[in-house]
């Protein structure tokens, strides 16, 4: 094979990869999986006035009309040192607003890690969370008190997808 | 579930997408197919291109070497002291960051950019040098000559150091934990001087200690090398067709391998699926329950490097099917330097953003290296910037990573064959089964991205 035979083919490989990207690549219109990727959390509901504190029922027979034109609540419930129905995962594009209100039925420190956030807890005083999700990637929601304990820390993972 | 050794990732990578996985797969093929045709016929890494640098000398210098082996040393002893006399928080300490995300991962970085820095900063070698120099003070005269070092030793000291770090760092419960790691890194700084005491100092360090030659080997990609006291230059890659084909070299590639395999793997769905259940028969033997957990961990790693190491020998004995009279033990050693781009691929696309996230956290621990709320420098309230590098941008970064790494496997691979095989066809038939083997360790590599955790 000759030089230019070879830079041609090189050549033509590049062209593949660029149109081959340009075509499978979403690009700007990536609206439909935005959405997708917003309804996946556990417990959601309409609105924020939550004070459920540490009754457990209350949140688990509700069930609300669906339009949500609020940013839609978590909610997590720790009992007895562990999350009720296991580690939570919370999803949201890049730019909207979180918020996860968690209440316990003991004295809780927890901490979302790379935001940096610290609330605490305690019955009938749940902890709330509420920010602006502008960090991509998934981070770790942890209870202080779990890990001292020697206990697995995880309430919840935050999932925060480019948009 | 109990937490197994990552209490210093608080932050974890997004899966990539699946467009994104489709097309990397299908460019690694058309790479691969325009690479067998491409490539040149004569071999061109093979020989040495080495030159020296102007500035050279001063670089590798004796002042130069004994101000780095002093960082080096104190760097050790911080680590030591504050593992052992700081916080036992694995964040707020400055020995388990400095452990796992500036040497471990760090040093890659730089072996991969500088050449052996490593070397240089080396606290292991730097004492055992110093010693040597008092005790021949004291002998007025030669010291007795070491032992001769056992040719069927090879580098297999090395993989199993490697393998060592692996366990405590992926395997061990309380492996972050900062008074463990000082521990971890007295008992080792023992054993390193144990043996270069036997063997010689300079032996020990090419052969033995692990990450001598763990770094050694990465620092093989680099264009610059220092030799005889002097820094040169040379082409990228050209340094790892000269790698001695020692015994262990093959398994040091396939613990190195399999062991990001491993991490990236046992934090993501297949693997966290079955670990529980493997962990609880554990359980029921009578072992406790951190125990089991600690248990499965230890059978997932050392299946995952039996897993690798049986995919690339089988490559290897499609490769002897294809003629040439080499015998598959010769063929394993004598390609595998071209494993090195790849294992250098995974750590880069798996490790990237926790070296960019959490060695900042250096910032504040080297102003409160214990955790004690001092502020040496000032900068104990320094933060982590999480926004340095976004989802998207680090997606690329990785597939990037993935397919520059089979691209150099490829290159290096085809030199080779060319050089060993006196018939062209042969080395063109022996490649169909080197690229089979790239492009699995390649897809499993994407694969591992785009699983979600």
């Amino acid at each position: 094979m000759s030089r230019n035979q070879r830079i041609g083919l090189i050549v033509a490989a590049l062209v593949v990869a660029v149109v081959a990207f340009v075509v499978v690549s979403p690009g700007g219109d990536s609206d439909d999986e935005q959405e997708a990727a917003q309804t996946t959390t556990t417990q959601t509901e309409t609105g924020s006035a939550g004070d459920d504190g540490a009754t457990t029922e209350e949140t688990e027979t509700e069930a609300e009309p669906p339009p949500p034109p609020e940013p839609e609540v978590t909610r997590i419930q720790i009992r007895g040192g562990a999350v009720v129905g296991g580690a939570k995962r919370i999803e949201t594009p890049t730019g909207d607003q979180v918020r996860i209100v968690i209440a316990s039925d003991a004295p809780d420190e927890l901490h979302l890690h790379g935001y940096d956030i610290t609330r605490e807890a305690g019955p009938g005083q749940p902890a709330r969370f509420q920010f602006k999700a502008n960090l991509e990637g998934v981070f770790e929601l942890e209870s202080h008190t779990a890990e001292d304990a020697g206990k697995d820390p995880l309430i919840a993972a935050l999932v925060v997808q480019p948009s | 579930m109990i937490q197994i050794a990552h209490g210093l990732v608080a932050r974890s990578d997004l899966p990539i997408p699946e467009w994104l996985f489709g097309w990397a797969a299908a460019m690694v093929l058309v790479i691969s197919f325009v690479a067998l045709a491409v490539l040149w016929p004569e071999p061109r890494l093979q020989r040495d291109s080495w030159r020296p640098l102007r500035g050279g000398r001063v670089l590798a210098s004796r002042p130069v070497e004994i101000v780095c082996g002093t960082i080096g040393v104190l760097l050790l002893g911080l680590t030591i002291y504050s593992g052992l006399r700081g916080t036992q928080s694995s964040t707020a300490n400055f020995a388990p960051v400095f452990v796992y995300v500036i040497f471990w991962l760090g040093l890659v970085a730089a072996s991969v950019l500088f050449g052996d820095v490593f070397r240089a900063f080396n606290p292991w070698r730097a004492i055992g040098r110093a010693l040597a120099g008092i005790a021949r003070l004291f002998a007025r005269g030669e010291l007795p000559a070491p032992l001769p070092y056992p040719e069927r030793l090879g580098r297999w000291p090395a993989a199993a150091g490697i393998f060592c770090f692996a366990v405590i760092e992926l395997v061990a419960s309380n492996g972050d934990k900062p008074e463990n790691l000082a521990i971890a890194t007295l008992v080792y700084s023992a054993l390193t001087f144990i043996a270069m005491a036997l063997y010689g100092v300079d032996r020990w360090i090419e052969r033995g200690e692990a990450f001598s030659v763990y770094f050694n080997l990465f620092s093989r990609i680099a264009v610059f090398e220092s030799r005889d006291g002097q820094v040169g230059i040379r082409k990228p890659l050209s340094g790892l067709p000269a790698l001695s084909e020692l015994p262990g070299t093959v398994g040091l590639l396939m613990v190195m391998i399999g062991s990001t395999t491993f991490d990236g793997g046992s934090e993501k769905k297949p693997w966290t699926d079955v670990s529980p259940d493997i962990a609880s028969a554990f359980q029921d033997v009578g072992l406790s329950p951190q125990h089991s957990l600690e248990l499965a961990f230890l059978l997932g790693l050392i299946g995952t490097i039996l897993l690798i190491a049986g995919f690339y020998r089988l490559g290897i004995l499609g490769a002897k099917s294809a003629g040439g009279g080499f015998s598959a033990g010769r063929l394993s050693r004598t390609f595998i330097h071209s494993l090195v781009p790849i294992a250098l691929a995974y750590v880069a696309a798996h490790y990237m953003t926790l070296l960019l996230f959490q060695g900042q956290a250096l910032g504040y621990l080297v102003s409160d290296p214990l955790g004690d709320g001092s502020d040496l420098f000032g900068t104990a309230d320094s933060q982590i910037d999480y926004t340095i590098i976004g989802g998207e941008a680090t997606w690329y970064w990785q597939v990037g990573f993935v397919v520059a790494g089979h691209v150099a496997a490829l290159v290096l691979a085809h030199d080779r064959a060319i050089a060993i095989y006196e018939d062209a066809k042969l080395a063109v038939r022996s490649q169909y089964w080197m690229l089979a083997v790239m492009v699995g360790f390649t897809s499993l590599a994407l694969w591992l991205l785009s699983q979600s955790t």
